[in-house]
C-alpha cells in the first residue's frame, strides 16, 4: 500500500513551518513535505511519484517568486498523476482573475485567507482528505480514526458490503 | 501507512499461504489413503488447498471459492479431463465349484466385489472369501456365468458418481443464494432511500435520554436491522448514529467505550435470527437442503430468537458492569425524515409484504427463496433499483458461499467428509458432548477466520457423521447445523473475528482486551445456551 503525502507550498519559511505545524497530528497517517516554491513542488511531486506514492491533498500559497501558485494548481489539475490530488489555496493576495482561474481551470476545492485559525485549517484539510480516500481508497477502516468518521461510516454503509 | 515491516510480514503469510496450498492439494496425489476413493483423494487436495488459502487470505475469499468450484468442474465433473472417458474396467467372474468363484485380487474390497451393470454404474456385492491366492475364491448366491465384474477395486469410478459439472455451476443459482440475493436487493434499496437510518430514529425513540437505556436501544435496532441488512452496513449505519453521542461524553469516561462496541456485537448476534442475516446461516440451510431438509423462514427465526435475545441481553448487561457511565443524560437529536417518492413507497410495500410472506410460509407453503424472488423482480421491474445499483450489490459474497456449498457437495458425494470424521468411534460419545466439541471448534475457528468458511468447513463433517450414523442415535442434523452456524456467529473476541469488529476497533474508541472481555462471555455462554436450546428447545420445534 503506497503513501498519502500532503505537501504545502509557500515562500516564506516561518509561514510554512506553521503551516506544517498546524496539521502535524496528520503527520503520523500522511506524511507531509514542504516546498518554497513552484519549482520545488514539481521537483517534490516527481519523487512522490517515482517512490510509488500519491498526492491526497496540496495547500498552496498564490504569490510566490517564479511561477504563481494557481498556475502550479492549473498544471497539476491536467496531469493524471495529481488530477485526484485535493488543490486548497492558502492566500492573503490572489485576485479576483486568479481566483475564477484556479476554480474553472484547477478545479480548486477550497479557498483559505490569511491570517487562518488552526481549527479551521485542520478540519477543512480533514474533510478534503477523507473525500479524496472516499474517491480512491478501497479499505476506509485505517482512516477512522483520524478523518471525518461520519463521512467514512456513511461511505461504508452505502458500499454494503458484508 | 504501513510500515516497511509489516509489508514484508505480508509477503511472508502470502508465501507460506501459497506453498501451504500448493502442497495441500498435492498432498493426495502422492499418499494413498486407504479407505478413501480416488475422488476422495482429489476433493481432499481441494479441501485442503481451500482451506488454507480461507486461512491465509493468500487470494481473496471470494477467489477461493471460485477457485475451488473451477477445480471441481475440472478434475470432478463427468465432462472434466479425468472422468469425461472413464470407463470401468472389467473381467468375467471364473466359475470354480460348483458355489464358489475365482476373481482377480485387485477386484476384492474387503468383503466385497463390484458388478459392472455398465461402462459407469457398478453394484456392490458382499461375498465370503474361501481361499486368497493370485487369484481368490469366494462364494456368493448373487454371482452368475457371464457376470461382468470390475477387475479393479481402486478405480476411479469405484466409490465416486461423477456428477454433471452443471452441478457446480448450479451452486450460484441454488435457493438459499436467491434468497441472499432477495435480501441484498432489499437492503441495497433500503440504503439508497434511507429506510435504515429512518427506521432507526423510530426505533430508539422509545429508549429515552438514560445511558442505558441508550444503549439498549442502539443494540435493539442493530440487531434487528442486521437480520435483514448486511452486518457491515449496519454497524457503519450505526456509528453514524452513535458518533455524536460519543462527542458528549469526556474523554476518560468508559461509557465511549461501550458506545462504540455494542453496535458491532449487536450487529454479529443479529445477524443469528433469520436465514438471511449472515452468509454462515446460508451454509447451514444449504447443507441441510443437500439431505432433503427444508428448514422455514420462520421456524429458523422461532429456533434462535430465544438465544439471540438472550445474548444481547447478556452483552448490554456485561458492558454496564465493565464500563460504568458518570454521565446521566443525553441529548438524542433523531429526525425522521421518509422519502415519499414514488420508487420509495413501492419499497417500502415490497418490503413489508416479502418479510410478512417470509414469516408466514406455513400457512402458505410457498418457499422463502421462492418469495425472495418478489423483491428481485419487484424493484427492478419498477425501476427502484437501477443498474448502478444492481452492480454495486456484494455479489463476491454470492460467490463466496457458492464455492462452500460447491465444496460440501464434494465433500459428501465423493465420500471425503465421511472418511475425515470415521477414524474416531464418536458413538461412544453422548450427542451434547459432539454438540459441544462441534461448537467449540467451531467458535475457535471462527474467532479468526471468516465465519462463512469456518461453517463451510465445519457443517459437512457434522452432516457426514449423522447421515452415516457414526455419531450414533438421536444425532439431529437440523440441531447440529444450526448450533455449528450460530456458534460461527458468536465468534467476536477479536477486531480480525468479523467485519463490524474491525470497524469499531477502527474508531479509536476502544482496544483490543475491551473486546476480548466481552467477546470470551458471549462466546462462552453462548455455547452453553446453544447446548441448552439444542436439548430442551430445539427438538419440540423441528417435529
Amino acid at each position: 500500500m503506497s503513501d498519502i503525502y500532503i505537501i504545502c507550498v509557500e515562500d516564506e519559511p516561518q509561514v510554512l513551518d506553521v503551516v506544517i505545524r498546524d496539521l502535524e497530528q496528520l503527520e503520523e497517517f500522511f506524511p507531509i513535505e514542504g516546498a518554497a516554491s513552484a519549482n520545488d513542488a514539481r521537483q517534490l511531486i516527481n519523487e512522490i511519484k517515482e517512490d510509488g506514492n500519491r498526492i491526497g491533498l496540496i495547500l498552496c500559497d498564490h504569490i510566490m517568486p517564479g511561477d504563481k501558485g494557481v498556475d502550479l494548481l492549473v498544471e497539476m489539475q491536467k496531469d493524471e498523476f495529481t488530477q485526484s490530488t485535493r488543490k486548497i489555496l492558502l492566500t492573503g493576495q490572489a485576485g479576483l482573475d486568479d481566483t475564477i482561474q484556479a476554480v474553472n481551470k484547477a478545479r480548486l476545492n477550497q479557498y483559505v485567507s490569511k491570517p487562518w485559525k488552526k481549527e479551521e485549517l485542520l478540519k477543512i484539510v480533514i474533510d478534503e482528505l477523507t473525500d479524496f480516500v472516499i474517491e480512491t481508497e478501497d479499505d476506509l477502516l485505517p482512516y477512522l480514526s483520524v478523518l471525518n468518521q461520519e463521512k467514512l461510516q456513511e461511505a461504508i454503509r452505502s458500499k454494503g458490503y458484508i | 501507512m504501513p510500515g516497511k515491516s509489516k509489508q514484508k510480514s505480508n509477503q511472508i503469510k502470502f508465501l507460506t499461504g501459497l506453498i501451504l496450498g500448493i502442497i495441500g492439494f498435492c498432498l493426495p496425489l502422492f499418499f494413498t489413503f486407504s479407505g478413501l476413493s480416488y475422488a476422495g483423494h482429489i476433493a481432499l487436495g481441494i479441501f485442503l488447498m481451500a482451506a488454507v488459502f480461507w486461512m491465509f487470505e493468500t487470494i481473496p475469499i471470494y477467489s477461493t471459492s471460485m477457485l475451488v468450484i473451477f477445480l471441481q468442474v475440472v478434475l470432478l465433473s463427468q465432462q472434466g479431463v479425468i472422468f469425461s472417458d472413464a470407463s470401468l474396467p472389467t473381467t468375467t467372474a471364473k466359475q470354480h465349484t460348483s458355489d464358489s468363484w475365482l476373481v482377480p485380487a485387485e477386484a476384492v474390497d474387503g468383503e466385497r466385489i463390484y458388478i459392472a451393470n455398465d461402462s459407469r454404474n457398478y453394484t456392490a456385492i458382499d461375498v465370503k472369501i474361501l481361499d486368497r491366492a493370485d487369484w481368490v475364491e469366494i462364494r456368493s448366491n448373487e454371482l452368475q456365468t457371464d457376470a461382468k465384474i470390475v477387475s479393479n477395486a481402486n478405480h476411479k469410478l469405484v466409490g465416486y458418481k461423477p456428477v454433471s459439472f452443471s452441478l457446480f455451476f448450479g451452486t450460484l443459482a441454488s435457493p438459499i443464494i436467491i434468497l441472499f440475493l432477495g435480501g441484498f436487493m432489499l437492503a441495497g434499496a433500503a440504503v439508497k432511500y434511507n429506510l435504515d437510518k429512518n427506521l432507526t430514529s423510530v426505533l430508539l425513540k422509545p429508549f429515552g435520554t438514560k445511558p442505558g437505556f441508550i444503549v439498549l436501544g442502539l443494540m435493539v435496532v442493530t440487531a434487528t436491522l442486521s437480520a435483514f441488512m448486511s452486518n457491515t452496513a449496519t454497524t457503519a449505519m450505526m456509528m453514524t448514529v452513535a458518533i455524536p453521542i460519543v462527542a458528549q461524553v469526556a474523554r476518560e469516561d468508559k461509557f465511549r467505550i461501550v458506545l462504540a462496541l455494542c453496535i458491532p456485537i449487536a450487529a454479529n448476534i443479529g445477524g443469528m435470527a433469520t436465514p438471511i442475516g449472515t452468509p454462515p446461516n446460508a451454509i447451514a440451510i444449504a447443507n441441510l437442503g443437500q439431505q432433503g431438509i427444508n428448514i422455514e423462514f420462520g421456524t429458523w427465526v422461532v429456533m434462535m430468537l430465544p438465544l439471540v435475545i438472550l445474548l444481547l441481553f447478556l452483552a448490554w448487561l456485561t458492558m454496564r458492569f465493565l464500563f460504568p457511565t458518570k454521565l446521566r443524560e443525553f441529548k438524542l437529536s433523531l429526525k425522521v425524515d421518509f422519502n415519499k417518492s414514488r420508487p420509495a413507497i413501492i419499497l417500502y410495500l415490497l418490503f413489508a409484504a416479502t418479510v410478512l410472506l417470509w414469516f408466514t410460509e406455513s400457512v402458505h407453503g410457498i418457499p422463502s427463496s421462492m418469495v425472495a424472488f418478489l423483491p428481485i423482480a419487484g424493484l427492478t421491474v419498477t425501476g427502484v433499483m437501477k443498474q448502478e445499483d444492481i452492480r454495486s450489490l456484494p455479489w463476491e459474497v454470492l460467490w463466496l458461499v457458492a464455492g462452500g456449498i460447491a465444496l460440501g457437495i464434494s465433500m459428501e458425494n465423493t465420500g471425503l467428509a465421511m472418511w475425515l470424521v470415521s477414524s474416531i468411534s464418536w458413538d461412544a460419545f453422548p450427542q451434547i458432548v459432539l454438540l459441544g466439541v462441534f461448537g467449540l471448534v467451531a467458535l475457535n475457528l471462527s474467532n479468526f477466520l471468516s465465519n462463512t468458511v469456518t461453517a463451510t468447513l465445519v457443517i459437512p463433517l457434522a452432516i457426514s457423521m449423522g447421515t452415516s450414523g457414526i455419531a450414533g442415535e438421536g444425532f439431529s442434523l437440523v440441531i447440529s447445523s444450526l448450533a455449528i452456524a450460530a456458534a460461527c456467529n458468536m465468534a467476536m473476541l477479536l477486531p480480525i473475528s468479523t467485519p463490524p469488529n474491525a470497524i469499531a476497533m477502527s474508531t479509536g474508541f476502544i482496544k483490543t482486551p475491551d473486546m476480548v472481555k466481552v467477546g470470551i462471555v458471549i462466546g462462552l455462554i453462548g455455547i452453553v445456551a446453544t447446548l441448552v436450546l439444542s436439548q430442551l428447545y430445539w427438538p419440540f420445534i423441528i417435529n
